[in-house]
């Protein structure tokens, strides 16, 4: 399955892909913070007790071999809307605590291994593209990529630069 | 006058590591002192109280290897409406993870905060272990450091300060098994049941 999880309504060429393409806009979506309370973990585990439209998120991002995450940046992080969602998709980790490359992170659940591509849009000054580099690096021991890109453009080249991408899909 | 005004920036504050960290610093703090929890509704009020402290201090728990949301909308609304004077800001910041080094991306999502908003950045104690940290014998650790952040905020002599289990990482992952399946039983979840690896219904 591939995943597109944008945080503004774009135009996505995806006519020539196949059907594993899911594109979701989080800003349709209804999607309140999470509240840390540790119930997908201790009290449902795999299910977020917050019953919103998250709920149908995270399980596309667990199942997605190819992901495509397109963000606005602020202050080197990832904006409000991406940041929600990705606090939100804590139910696909276990409590539990394993050794990766020598650090210690959560034990998945049922992840599917990731190519990544994060597309970092907006005026991102030289600091938070290196900055924004290195929380991407470090989601990728927390998220299951294989492999993670970063692209950063300005808004108005935002949907050339996601179509070149999907594009690279189709070979 | 010196003063310091403690923002928890945990989502679930009033029952957070967050606040007894807060508290731990109070004791500690030769400068008054004002504490707050971050909610969606009250940005505005802190951002019309920081302007009487000389000092901020924010504590918070490392979210998605960051900030978490509830501290970066807070500062997007502290940047629509910043004091006349602007304090230096300082940070506590915890993560369950052994590694206090976890939480230095978060530190400098903090600093460019600063940077683009004009406000000094003071001192910094990262927390590894920090989810369970306090319910060890270690915790004098964590207060220890408490007290040199406190110090240094004090004496304007501004740190990177560090703490976290003086533990190999092995008998971290066992004792923090154990600190979860206790956890879980608690809730009436066995260990087996929070292993699933099912994600929803799938």
């Amino acid at each position: 399955m591939k995943l597109i999880l944008t945080d503004k309504p774009l135009n996505i060429s995806t006519d020539s892909l196949d059907k594993s393409v899911k594109i979701i806009d989080l800003s349709t979506l209804k999607i309140a913070n999470c509240m840390g309370c540790y119930g997908c973990w201790t009290k449902t585990p795999g299910k977020c007790v917050i019953r919103d439209d998250a709920v149908g998120v995270y399980p596309c991002i667990a199942k997605s071999d190819e992901v495509l995450y397109i963000s606005s940046v602020k202050y080197g992080c990832y904006d409000t809307t991406m940041k929600t969602m990705l606090e939100r998709a804590i139910p696909v980790q276990q409590a539990f605590i394993r050794l990766v490359n020598g650090e210690t992170h959560h034990v998945q659940r049922d992840v599917a291994m990731k190519n990544a591509v994060i597309i970092a849009y907006g005026d991102i000054s030289a600091e938070e593209k290196e900055v924004f580099e290195k929380l991407v690096e470090r989601n990728s021991k927390n998220m299951n990529f294989k492999s993670c890109k970063v692209f950063f453009t300005t808004e108005s080249l935002l949907e050339e630069t996601v179509n070149n991408e999907v594009r690279k899909w189709k070979i | 006058m010196e003063n310091i005004i403690i923002l928890n920036a945990s989502p679930r504050a009033p029952k957070s590591n967050s606040k007894i960290y807060a508290q731990i610093f109070q004791k500690y703090s030769k400068l008054p002192t004002e504490y707050f929890n971050i909610n969606k509704l009250n940005h505005m009020e802190i951002c019309n109280k920081i302007e009487q402290f000389s000092q901020v201090l924010f504590v918070f728990p490392l979210y998605a290897d960051s900030i978490p949301v509830t501290l970066l909308n807070f500062l997007k609304t502290l940047e629509n409406n910043p004091p006349k004077n602007k304090p230096v800001i300082s940070v506590l910041i915890n993560c369950g993870f052994i590694e206090p080094e976890q939480n230095d991306t978060a530190v400098k999502i903090m600093q460019i905060f600063c940077k683009q908003n004009g406000y000094v950045f003071g001192s910094v104690l990262k927390i590894g272990s920090g989810e369970a940290i306090l319910e060890t014998p270690f915790r004098f650790f964590v207060s220890r450091k408490i007290k040199k952040l406190a110090s240094s905020l004090k004496n304007k002599n501004y740190g990177v300060f560090k703490t976290t289990m003086p533990i190999s990482k092995n008998t971290f992952i066992k004792a923090s098994t154990n600190y979860w399946i206790n956890y879980g039983k608690k809730n009436g979840v066995s260990k087996e049941e929070m292993q699933t690896m099912k994600i929803e219904n799938n």
